[in-house]
């Protein structure tokens, strides 16, 4: 599918490649744009014209603001098909999340909300107890979302979505699928010291020279 | 034979019968399963779209945790909890500086020497010793199910030991073909189901279900089966509403494979939880007998 043309931008093109391929680990240079990637990403037909090939050739291009917000990087849904593929082993999955932690710290809007608030809620309530309260964890996605959408005035979209998880509850409910007991880790020191940890270097960049794929 | 046990958040919570499944049929195999001693959540998918470090730091807690309690070998049940667990003991293998670095905040430290062995790698062994066919009370005959794997099964963003085919993988057909069960040949087994877009990218992943749900059907299919709770959560509670808009016409069954193995055991439907899920399970296996 023809996408717009990407523009080369020669005074950027060093300092996102080599970002991009120290904090996710992928060499991305070693693409020679075959598609085998592309054939096999199942959100291929969602992101526009933004396959994982495409998404490469952004950051060799330097064109930063491209590769930071498009929908690959929202979309993907980290199959590891791409990378499981790919006969230079780099894999995606690891760049649109190099990705997001950049957009993040560049503080610009994600592109699809709802996941960001997805991961971050899922990882608030997962570290609060030790272990993920399903229920603490949709409640915090979901006064993000409303949040959100409140500022915005958008309360058709806050009640759909509270419709929507309202009916999901209800039916788990009744399939004896939803589980109100709370679960606690005992020694939650550990965690919280890694937790601090975690803050504090940041999201990590990729050190270790393990081979991805 | 005692193995050390890691069920995650998700067997404790919307996927209890799968908990239950598993204790029940490796313990009538003589596996008894020592679970974790205050084990902490993997961070799923989303710690390592949040923070890298908390990726391999979470699962690191618990492996320390398994070594401590002596046992040399860990299954997990849950396709995601298992991929990122095998994800962590690589990393930290191959980078000693993150391995000093979350070390020095666990009080039970992870050297890295364990075996992490995902369901299917507990049952196939059972297969081809004989075990698990000589504990089958019935064979699960009129049963063509489509041996699900989803994506965190056999495919990884580092590069660990695969104990199955990538593409086209077989644990789960090995092990229905032993208790009588057709499974069929299919193109969507490794495909992705949406995983979390169900919940913050609905319309994508009812797109990626309904090509699941169409190859399945076109082939034959009467029932899917999988291991991972992810997977089988989406295609069960979100099928309605998948097959609406797409126009499938027709409800399937989608078993965690220990619940077919409980059925061949000649399990009850109570003991196995099989009226937890949202499209009928039970209307099966009762037209087939085999319940
Ligand atoms: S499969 Fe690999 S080499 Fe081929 S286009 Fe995709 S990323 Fe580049
Ligand atoms: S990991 Fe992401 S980019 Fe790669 S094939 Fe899957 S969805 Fe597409």
């Amino acid at each position: 599918m023809a996408g717009p043309v990407l523009e080369f931008k020669p005074e950027d093109t060093q300092a996102v490649v080599d970002e991009v391929m120290a904090r996710s680990g992928q060499n991305i240079t070693a693409c020679y744009q075959c598609r085998r990637c592309a054939a096999g990403c199942p959100v291929g037909e969602e992101t526009g014209y933004v396959t994982p090939d495409r998404l490469i050739r952004m950051i060799l291009l330097g064109d930063r603001e491209q590769a930071l917000s498009n929908e690959l990087v929202w979309k993907c849904v980290s199959c590891y098909t791409c990378g499981t593929r790919c006969p230079n082993e780099i894999q995606t999955a690891k760049i649109t999340e190099t990705l997001k932690y950049m957009s993040k710290e560049e503080h610009l809007d994600p592109l699809l909300p709802k996941v960001a608030a997805f991961h971050k809620s899922f990882c608030t309530a997962a570290n609060h107890l030790g272990r993920l309260n399903e229920i603490e964890f949709m409640g915090l996605y979901e006064m993000k979302n409303t949040f959100r959408n409140l500022i915005r005035f958008k309360f058709k979209e806050i009640y759909n979505e509270t419709m929507a998880q309202a009916k999901l509850g209800m039916m788990m409910t009744k399939k004896k699928r939803m589980h109100f007991g709370i679960e606690k880790v005992k020694h939650l020191s550990d965690l919280k010291r890694l937790l601090k940890k975690a803050k504090r270097s940041g999201p990590l960049t990729e050190s270790d020279k393990s081979r991805s794929t | 034979m005692e193995i050390a046990y890691y069920p995650g958040c998700t067997l404790h919570a919307s996927s209890r019968l799968y908990d239950a499944q598993t204790k029940l049929v490796l313990g009538e195999m003589g596996i008894t399963l020592n679970e974790l001693e205050d084990w902490n959540c993997c961070g799923a998918t989303s710690a390592s779209k949040t923070n890298d470090f908390l990726a391999v730091a979470m699962p690191a807690r618990n492996l320390g945790i398994v070594e401590d309690s002596g046992l040399s070998e860990l299954v997990i049940p849950c396709s995601a909890c298992y991929s990122r667990m095998l994800v962590a003991q690589h990393r930290l293998a191959s980078n000693n500086t993150l391995k000093d670095e979350i070390n020095a905040e666990l009080s039970k430290k992870v050297k890295g020497d364990i075996r992490i062995m995902s369901i299917l790698e507990v049952l196939v062994p059972k297969v081809e010793s004989g075990e698990l066919a000589e504990k089958a009370a019935k064979l699960l005959k009129g049963l063509k199910p489509a041996c699900y794997y989803g994506c965190l099964q056999t495919r990884f963003p580092y590069n660990v030991p695969v104990p199955d085919d990538v593409e086209n993988p077989q644990g789960m057909e090995i092990v229905l073909k032993a208790l009588g069960a057709k499974p069929l040949d299919w193109s969507y087994k490794t495909d992705c189901c949406g995983a979390s877009a169900t919940v913050n990218d609905t319309d994508t992943a009812l797109r990626l279900m309904s090509k699941i749900f169409e190859d399945a059907i076109a082939r034959g299919a009467n029932c899917f089966v999988t291991t991972c709770p992810m997977c089988q959560l989406n295609l069960d509670a979100y099928q309605k509403q998948m097959s609406q808009k797409y126009d499938i016409g027709r409800s399937m069954p989608v078993y965690f494979i220990t619940e077919l193995i409980g059925v061949a055991m000649g399990k009850s439907p109570e003991e196995l939880q099989i009226d937890r899920h949202f499209a009928d399970a039970i209307g099966l296996l009762k037209e087939l007998e085999l319940i």
